[in-house]
């Protein structure tokens, strides 16, 4: 019953509600006994991100957003609002967990491309390649790579101006995956079944580049879909549609000859003139190790452990999630899931990396990759409508990650916002996602009719989540797309 | 009264000569009678009723006999009456005796003993009963009792009738006498009597027909009696008699012969007797808990709040619902009070209904049938077959995923290449394209022909190299994309050009035991420069146009059907000899598609209304199948071999089990359309077919080894997005080799990915 005290006219105070503030992340502790306080009741957000960051509470010397998770799901309303609409009493004391804010990613810019992109990574001070080139990098050297269905990559600057495109005569087909090694190395893959490694030299002004190649890797006898790379031990990981994942030493010493039967030219086509047009002068490498792990199902995604370099993950469209360990070469272990999966990426958590894999039923799986862990699908991130193409972790977050997908959207989820799955989902923990991309080319056309093919003309393959540059998504609409967060500096500090 | 004086007229008519009106009556008579008859009865029976009719006319003469013989009496005693009437003096005579004094002698007393009898009836005519027509021709109309004759009356003028009938006389009835041929007038007392008798009342005047009861004997006690006899000593007397009898039975008592009661131990017997026979039949009895099929008597509700005396506010009816309760019938009533309020309980009426209520729970109790009904329950969705849900059949293909866009004009085939990388479409721009299926990029495309039509096109089975056979019009091309690696492509190549040598050593094999030299059914070459340096690298040349391709598993032979070529309509073409067979010196029906067993030596043509299937090895007819379609369009035999799914143009999707003979084991019609191609998936449990009304349906289908047991086929996924153009929908069908994926080609030149 909603009683009012004797004597007071109902309207004339706001109500209060009590609330326990807690987090899990440790920085941001609460000091003891300022947990409990009396807010109220139609505060929302962002009141109680100013009440935390009051000098009695937090006392931050800047602001920090804040974001308040009631029972796995985020505040999205006032306190009264939430109380009403799951018939709480106003009397009950409401646990609200403080985490930081994920900033909702604002439209930025576009950087437009003459063919579909197929894969997008950056270069920023914050960025892993960037970590690893150490003094090399400049200053403000914050540096976008994107690789194009045209064959050609392609690298950017922060004001929309290409500084570097390879030259004709490196990829023969589609690129399908590119990452910065260094601030001075690229890796790329691409449909014609090679790993290649080139060399990003920029001039003085810092407003041009060249891309020389350095090394043709041979060894796939299939399309190279994925790639991952390390940049301090100089080693490149590869994943084919031909069922293997291959590693490659970056450096030209220390690989193996090519084997010859993969080279150009090694059939007697006739298209052989064609192909020996596209012939470079870089010397040509074989895999250090070439693991046909996945059968004939196309391998789709690999990853380095973000701790240690001897261990990768594969995925593929067997349904299954190889840990390899690299040193012997072997599969260490098999999770097997039901679906093909098609994307993966590892979240850093304390004891060892949490994986997510973007699958072809239009969800992401999270997996704990762990031998001793007890159940290897942690949770279920439910809200895309056509298969998840790529994923890219937070990088200020380990609870957040982004996701494309084939609908034309990138989805901010957080972990922490989970529910009980329903029945039709198959149980489990369900997560939905806080925010919605949606690609600009699209959004400025006619109003969204429902499509019988989601995101019909602008799928995504790709999308890398960088503290400078942002969220960077690319795909068919030929477009790289950036978005951040507006106070996004404010939230990292 | 009416029909006697109808009858008196008829005789009157037999006899006077009056026939106009009496005729006229006559009819009147009949014709009524007929007309009842007529009315109650059908005219089928019209003889019967005449026969009736005459029946009962003779009945009514009859009657009319009776009553003409008593109404002339009745006459005849008025007119002995008259007379009476005349006389009005004294009814003596005064005479002389023979002392002189005076005598009245009185007239005899006639006694009118022959007032009934019909004998002594004298009627002044005496000629008897024949017409009086008869005397038509005489002045006189008969004779009397003395042989006079009876004169005819004088028949008045015309004028005098009409003065007879202006000043009608006392009694005028406008009848006449038959007896006499005069004017019949009756009396006042006869009209009178008439009057009585048609009134229902007794004919004679005065006549009491309820008199006083006349007391000659009664039971009250005269205090001066008839009889003055002194009481009978016998009636002071005690009977001797019955002392006699009472003696009787006084000595029997004595004497023991009457027993006052019975001995004891008689008594004792007869009780014993009587005991045996009378038994308790429920003295055993032990209770037991009711009968299933009791059903106790619903005990009445105890009384709520509403029916307190003082009830709270709430229960109170207003205004409104105090009228609509009264505005309803007693029976539509939900409960028979409204709650009503007293200030204490001592102004409590009675209750008004107490004797009703409890009548009415009376009857409750005593009529209510309490029989449990055995109703038939049957629940509608326990009729349908045990079907899973669709949702326990996962996975199979729900959506679109990717839309391959590039075809001008429609597509015509699609094929998934064996790893499931790329995918295939042949379009009537005549170009054969290959995408990148999991990105939807198109990454090759040739021309092959600028005005024909890519007929079909299909991957070679196997992984070991990648060759594509695409058909347009009557040429049959082998395509080796450029998008595999070297070793592919060279693997590729050299399976393709095998035949060369083998085509150029074997020409001599192509002439007949008569030595002729035959014309092969197909010519195998190179397609030229272009086409060449495309990645087209072999070409074979039909007699007419190829419409269907398939593979057979092992990638050495396809098959090519072309409907209108006739006995070279099914061509098996060996890739590795370029050679070209015609199987069928003759093959009866339009041959529509054809294909290889998946695990054995078969092959299976369908022509438009059967399928035959061949051992290759044996070379003979292993079966014909019926699948009673008007026109098949395509078959797809199931992975296990047993068992083979049929689309056809008249909207129908047959599967046949080759156990269960050459009927369909299952009819599926869930398409608005033609049903263009059907396909199995080769490890999954799915097959689809795909329709021009622009939908692919996705079936699941179980086949187990047990032979107790059939398929199960269930419907799991209905896939709409492909336009329909020209009423044209899907073309084309093809599942990904691994995974639950379709891909369809759309007259709307889109293929889909669908997963």
């Amino acid at each position: 019953m909603e009683d009012t005290p004797m004597g007071q006219p109902p309207m004339a105070e706001a109500r209060q509600i009590r609330v326990n503030f807690t987090t899990s992340s440790p920085d941001i502790q609460l000091p003891e006994g300022k947990t409990q306080l009396l807010v109220p009741a139609d505060i929302k957000r962002y009141g109680l991100s100013r009440v935390l960051n009051s000098e009695s509470m937090l006392d931050t010397p800047a602001p920090i957003p804040f974001d308040f998770l009631i029972d796995g799901t985020f505040l999205r309303t006032s306190l009264e609002d939430y109380l009403k609409t799951n018939g709480l009493s106003f009397e009950s004391t409401l646990t609200l967990q403080y985490v930081r804010s994920l900033i909702p990613p604002v439209y930025e810019a576009s950087f437009e491309h003459d063919d579909w992109i197929s894969d997008v990574d950056v270069l920023s001070a914050a960025s892993r390649a960037g970590v690893w080139s150490g003094d090399k990098l400049a200053a403000g050297q914050d540096r976008l790579l994107s690789a194009s269905y045209d064959g050609l990559l392609r690298i950017w600057n922060n004001s929309g101006q290409v500084l570097a495109t390879s030259p004709a005569g490196g990829h023969g087909a589609s690129v399908k995956a590119a990452k910065f090694l260094s601030s001075t190395q690229v890796a790329s893959a691409g449909l014609d079944r090679t790993v290649r490694v080139w060399k990003y030299s920029e001039a003085e002004d810092r407003l041009s580049g060249t891309l020389r190649p350095t090394l043709e890797l041979y060894g796939h006898s299939a399309s190279v879909d994925a790639l991952d790379v390390h940049g301090p031990t100089g080693r490149i990981l590869s994943a084919s549609a031909d069922g293997s994942i291959a590693l490659w030493s970056t450096s030209k010493s220390s690989a193996p000859a090519a084997p010859a039967a993969l080279l150009p030219g090694a059939g007697a086509s006739l298209s052989k003139k064609r192909k020996l047009a596209s012939s470079s002068s870089a010397p040509q490498r074989g895999p250090l190790s070439h693991m046909p792990i996945h059968g004939s199902s196309a391998a789709t995604a690999v990853l380095f452990d973000p701790a240690d370099s001897t261990v990768a993950y594969s995925a593929s469209h067997d349904h299954t999630l190889r840990t390899v360990d690299l040193t012997t070469s072997r599969v260490a272990s098999t999770i097997a899931t039901s679906h093909p999966l098609l994307s993966l990426c590892a979240l850093r958590r304390g004891g060892g990396p949490l994986l997510a894999a973007g699958t072809s039923a239009r969800h992401i799986t999270l997996i704990d990759p762990r031998v001793s862990a007890a159940a290897t699908s942690v949770l279920t991130l439910r809200g895309h409508r056509n298969l998840v193409s790529a994923l890219s972790a937070s990088p200020s977050d380990e609870h957040a990650l982004v996701s494309a997908s084939y609908d034309g959207t990138c989805r901010v989820w957080d972990l922490r916002s989970a529910r009980a799955g329903t029945r039709a989902e198959g149980g489990g923990s369900v997560g939905e996602s806080v925010y919605v991309i949606e690609r600009e080319a699209k959004k400025s056309g006619k109003s969204k009719s429902r499509d019988d093919v989601p995101g019909k003309g602008a799928k995504l393959f790709g999308v890398v989540w960088d503290s400078t540059w942002g969220v960077v998504s690319a795909g068919e609409d030929k477009m790289v797309q950036i978005n951040r967060g507006r106070d996004l500096l404010a939230a990292a500090a | 009264m009416a029909s006697t004086k109808s009858n008196l007229k008829r005789k009157a008519s037999i006899v006077e000569a009056e026939p106009v009106t009496e005729v006229l009556s006559d009819d009147e008579f009949g014709d009524g009678l007929l007309e009842g008859v007529l009315e109650d009865e059908s005219d089928s029976e019209e003889e019967e009723t005449d026969g009736d009719d005459d029946e009962e006319n003779e009945n009514e003469d009859d009657e009319a006999d009776i009553h003409s013989d008593d109404i002339p009496t009745d006459g005849e005693e008025v007119e002995k009456a008259m007379p009476n009437d005349e006389d009005a003096g004294p009814h003596y005579r005064v005479e002389r005796d023979a002392n002189g004094g005076e005598r009245y002698v009185y007239d005899e007393i006639d006694p009118v003993y022959d007032s009934d009898d019909t004998d002594a009836e004298d009627a002044e005519n005496r000629i008897g009963n024949i017409p009086l027509s008869f005397y038509d021709s005489y002045p006189h109309i008969g004779y009397d009792i003395n042989g006079k004759k009876v004169a005819r009356p004088a028949t008045g003028e015309a004028l005098d009738a009409l003065l007879d009938s202006i000043e009608i006389p006392q009694g005028w009835t406008g009848l006449t006498d038959p007896q006499t041929g005069k004017p019949l007038n009756l009396s006042r007392d006869e009209l009178e009597l008439l009057r009585r008798v048609q009134m229902n009342e007794v004919p004679e005047e005065g006549f009491d027909p309820y008199p006083d009861t006349v007391e000659w004997f009664t039971s009250v006690e005269e205090t001066m009696p008839l009889s003055a006899a002194p009481e009978p000593k016998r009636r002071f007397l005690p009977s001797k008699h019955e002392a006699k009898r009472i003696m009787k039975l006084v000595k029997a008592i004595r004497e023991g012969r009457i027993l006052p009661y019975k001995p004891p131990e008689e008594r004792e017997r007869e009780r014993e007797e009587e005991e045996e026979q009378v038994y308790d039949l429920w003295a055993e009895e032990t209770p037991r808990p009711p009968n299933v099929m009791h059903i106790p008597a619903p005990k009445l509700a105890p009384p709520g709040y509403d029916l307190s005396y003082n009830p709270p506010a709430e229960y109170l009816p207003t205004e409104d619902e105090k009228k609509k309760w009264e505005e309803l019938d007693p029976e539509e009533r939900e409960k028979p009070y409204l709650p009503q309020k007293y200030d204490s309980l001592r102004r409590t009426p009675a209750y008004d209904q107490f004797v009703k209520e409890r009548f009415e729970r009376c009857l409750d109790l005593y009529l209510a049938p309490r029989v449990r009904k055995s109703r038939l329950h049957i629940d509608p969705a326990s009729l349908l077959p045990k079907l899973p849900r669709p949702e326990e059949l996962r996975p199979f293909p729900t959506v679109a995923s990717i839309e391959f866009t590039g075809h001008e004009g429609r597509v015509r085939s699609v094929s998934i290449d064996p790893s499931g990388q790329w995918l295939a479409s042949g379009g009537e721009d005549g170009t054969v394209r290959v995408w990148g299926l999991a990105d939807g990029r198109q990454q090759w495309q040739v021309k092959l022909s600028s005005e024909d039509a890519v007929d079909a096109v299909r991957w070679r089975p196997g992984q070991d190299a990648l060759i594509l056979a695409a058909a347009v019009s009557q040429d049959l091309f082998f395509v080796i994309p450029p998008i595999g690696s070297p070793e592919l492509e060279q693997s590729s190549r050299d399976i393709l050009d095998a035949g060369f040598g083998y085509a150029a050593n074997g020409k001599q094999q192509l002439t007949t035991a008569a030595g002729a030299r035959k014309d092969p059914p197909a010519k195998w070459g190179r397609p030229g420069g272009r086409l060449e340096d495309e990645g087209v690298l072999l070409k074979a040349t039909a007699r007419s146009p190829i419409k269907v391709i398939n593979w057979h598993r092992r990638g050495d032979f396809l098959c090519t059907v072309s409907p209108t070529g006739q006995k070279a309509s099914v061509l098996i073409h060996t890739l590795s000899k370029h050679l070209s067979q015609m199987p069928f010196a003759k093959l009866r029906g339009l041959a529509q598609t054809a294909s290889f067993h998946p695990l054995r030596p078969l092959f299976f043509v369908a022509t438009q209304r059967s399928i035959r299937c061949y051992d290759l090895q044996k070379q003979e007819l292993v079966r014909t199948l019926q699948p009673g379609a008007r026109w098949i369009s395509s078959f797809d035999i199931h992975p296990g071999g047993d068992n083979l799914v049929v689309g056809s143009y008249d909207r129908r999707l047959l599967w046949h089990d080759f156990e269960t003979g050459s009927r369909p084991y299952k009819t599926l019609r869930f398409h608005d359309e033609a049903v263009k191609c059907v396909g199995f998936h080769r490890s999954h449990p799915l097959f689809a077919d795909a329709s021009h009304d622009g939908s692919i349906q996705v079936f699941h289908s179980k086949v187990v080894n047990d032979l107790m047991e059939g398929p199960t086929i269930v419907p799991v996924k209905k896939l709409t997005g492909h336009k329909v153009m020209n009423k044209l929908g899907v073309m084309d069908i093809s599942w990904h080799p691994q995974h639950p994926w379709i891909v369809s080609g759309g007259a709307d030149g889109t293929c889909r990915l669908w997963t």
